[in-house]
């Protein structure tokens, strides 16, 4: 009868060692001082969003390349080289949240990023939540990612509202006769948001909203759903997707000759592959973005202005960059600028200093709301001319007015 | 009016799945191989075509063939040096063999290409008959679907090796027994499976964005139309297409468009439980 009286103790004991031990090693590298600063990256490199995240890959680079040509981070009195953790989660909602759990369990990150798009965000936003690690958001823009009460959540894109409230205001006024709307969206969390805030800001604004409905993910053909906007002949077509989607459509809308004054595809015209895969279809098209590469932005960051990154990004791209490309650039230039004003690597004190955080970045002025979105500003409208993208709105970057779109 | 439209879209809409379908269709009836390369290789044809075109001006039209003869030997090396070691097994293996294989040349894909949605802008312009439009690209491509099928039938019917595919597909031991080159004729029906493939994706290149993130897509269409249609049969690809091109576009009409793809998928069902040997499918192929 010795064993069983003596087994609990020894159990225990062995259990206090291990843990001790796994404590260890837990404090371990934190209690020695840091010479870097690991920031975690999921990024969607294959799979369906490959492009998307092959996007926010080169504007960390760019971002990685200038702060560690300059010595790295200010903290407190140091200067820490920063360290970007990369991998790929393949488009595949699981893994990102496996891998935001690795990066910062194994791989003992600062900080971490958020993949494309609203639903991988909120998985990773999530996870990073649990553990207390402020994690940057650079192409998430639906409110309910930034509702769930998460307070290590940053997002540098702006409310989905204001992309279509100023258009709604805008377009009306500028073509004589525009009165009746049709409205076609994905069936997907941020172009389902732009479709639905379209026929708010469009009833809003009184309008009559002739056709709305949504289109399933993996649609291959819009021929029906086309053909029924012909029949209600609306002077103002709004359809919102992604590109394929987009490209799809408007190639379809020329198949069955509809056409209305005024087209807007959201956020089509904001790539460049757009235009590249319409050619002369993308003529006249109307879109807003949260940025465009004709802003003027002077600023104390890393890349000092709008025109510089834009030259730099051009220079080793070989193609003019989009908001994804300046976004998740200024996630990181946020995330730098309030390390530096935190003066530690304490992510609570980093959160709160993000919190805080009143910018102008060679993106625009950066100020999280208490949600963690950063705040509504003017966002530029756009109108594919002669194949260049043209600034219709806001008036400080503004290059032509609307015009209507060419015949067919 | 408004339907005949709507019918019209139906049709050209159909074509397109015919011609997604009936490559693998083939492939699935001869060699019980479902060939889950099929949405990719559809894919490369694509790229093939852009790059053609964005590179040296070649019309998609004419890069056709040239293509669908680089997917044919692709297939061929495929199905020669990988496939034919498995074909007797069950078909849960070559399955998995070809899922593999399309991670592989999906992926390559994206890192050789990138995801970037890219079309050739050519607009061929469009027909209109009263107040009906159709585009031309969609007629080339129905008139491609159709000369497909028939080719195909043809082929099958008349030439020694179309001859000697139906006899493997028949039955296998009786065909080798009679001296077929059993493998030959795999590698080339395999081959051909992945000609048809290339020859639809230099169509689909003038019509949709060509991204690699529509492979599961068009393959996922594939299947739907197979089953729809009836294995075993060439016709039957076209019959499938056709029927789901008519039931998308008036089901998205009268419904909307976030029902039309569910409305097909139901039909699906329906036909299975009530003929599984789809509509002008063989008995022995369900």
């Amino acid at each position: 009868m010795e064993t069983p009286t003596l087994k609990p103790p020894r159990l225990l004991a062995r259990l206090a060692q291990a843990a001790a031990l796994c404590l260890g090693l837990a404090i371990g590298p934190a209690a020695l001082a840091q010479d870097v600063v690991r920031i975690g990256a999921p990024l969607a490199l294959t799979g369906g969003l490959a492009d998307e995240g092959k996007k926010q890959e080169v504007a960390y680079d760019m971002w990685l390349k200038r702060v560690n040509a300059a010595g790295g981070i200010a903290v407190g009195n140091r200067k820490l080289r920063v360290e970007l953790i990369k991998y790929d989660y393949q488009s595949d909602e699981k893994r990102a949240q496996q891998i935001a759990e690795r990066l910062i369990t194994q791989d003992k990150v600062d900080f971490l990023t958020s993949p494309f798009g609203s639903g991988h965000t909120k998985v990773v936003a999530g996870v990073a939540e649990r553990y207390g690690v402020p994690v940057m958001a650079s192409v998430a823009s639906s409110e309910s990612v930034f509702n769930q009460g998460y307070q290590y959540l940053f997002g540098t894109l702006a409310p989905n509202g204001g992309i279509v409230q100023n258009m709604a205001a805008m377009f009306p006024k500028q073509i004589t006769g525009l009165k009746r709307i049709a409205i076609l969206g994905r069936e997907d969390v941020f172009p389902r948001a732009m479709a639905a805030e379209m026929k708010k800001a469009a009833e809003a604004v009184g309008l009559e909203v002739v056709y709305s409905d949504f289109y399933p993910v993996g649609t291959l053909d819009h021929a029906s759903a086309l053909s029924r906007i012909k029949a209600a002949a609306p002077q103002w077509i709004y359809i919102t997707g992604y590109t394929q989607d987009l490209i799809l459509a408007r190639k379809q809308m020329a198949d069955i000759k509809l056409t209305a004054p005024v087209v807007t595809m959201i956020t089509g015209p904001a790539y460049r592959e757009f235009v590249d895969g319409l050619g002369k279809l993308a003529e006249g098209v109307t879109s807003a973005s949260w940025w465009h590469h004709s802003l003027t932005y002077k600023s104390d960051d890393v890349f000092g202005s709008t025109e510089a990154f834009y030259k730099e990004f051009v220079a080793r791209e070989k193609k003019d960059p989009d908001y994804v490309h300046a976004s998740a650039a200024a996630a990181l230039v946020a995330l730098q600028k309030a390390i530096e004003r935190a003066g530690t690597l304490d992510r609570a004190k980093v959160r709160d200093a993000l919190a805080r955080l009143d910018i102008l970045t060679f993106y625009g002025p950066i100020r999280f709301g208490a949600n963690g979105m950063n705040g509504g500003r003017d966002l530029p409208i756009v109108q594919v001319r002669d194949g260049k993208v043209v600034p219709l709105f806001p008036e400080a970057i503004k290059a032509g007015t609307l015009v209507p779109m060419p015949a067919q | 009016m408004i339907y005949f439209q709507v019918l019209v879209n139906g049709l050209t809409l159909g074509a397109l799945y015919a011609c997604l379908a009936v490559g693998f269709s083939l492939v699935w009836g001869v060699l019980n191989v479902i060939n889950m390369l099929h949405g990719s290789l559809i894919i490369l044809g694509g790229y093939l075509t852009f790059f053609a075109w964005l590179n040296w001006k070649v019309h998609p039209l004419l890069a056709l063939l040239p293509v669908a003869a680089l997917t044919f030997l692709l297939g061929w090396v495929i199905q020669a040096t990988m496939i034919n070691r498995l074909v007797r097994q069950p078909v849960l293996t070559t399955l998995t063999v070809t899922f593999g294989l399309d991670l592989i040349l999906y992926n390559a894909m994206n890192v050789v290409f990138e995801a970037t949605p890219r079309r050739v802008t050519l607009d061929l312009g469009t027909l209109l008959l009263g107040e009906v439009v159709v585009a031309w690209d969609r007629i080339v491509a129905f008139a491609l679907a159709l000369g497909l099928t028939l080719l195909l039938y043809g082929v099958m019917r008349t030439s020694r090796a179309g001859r000697a595919i139906v006899a493997v597909r028949m039955d296998r031991d009786a065909a080798e027994l009679m001296g077929i080159r059993i493998d030959r004729v795999y590698a080339m029906t395999f081959a051909i499976g992945a000609a048809l493939a290339g020859a639809c994706g230099a169509l689909l290149a003038m019509v949709f964005p060509i991204t690699t993130n529509l492979s599961g897509l068009l393959l996922g269409k594939a299947f739907v139309v197979c089953v729809i249609g009836g294995l075993g049969t060439v016709p039957g690809a076209l019959a499938g297409g056709i029927a789901l091109g008519l039931i998308e576009s008036f089901a998205g009409h009268w419904f909307g468009p976030q029902n039309a793809v569910l409305i097909g998928f139901l039909l699906m069902l329906v036909l299975l439980m009530t003929r599984p040997t789809g509509l002008l499918g063989r008995r022995g192929y369900e």
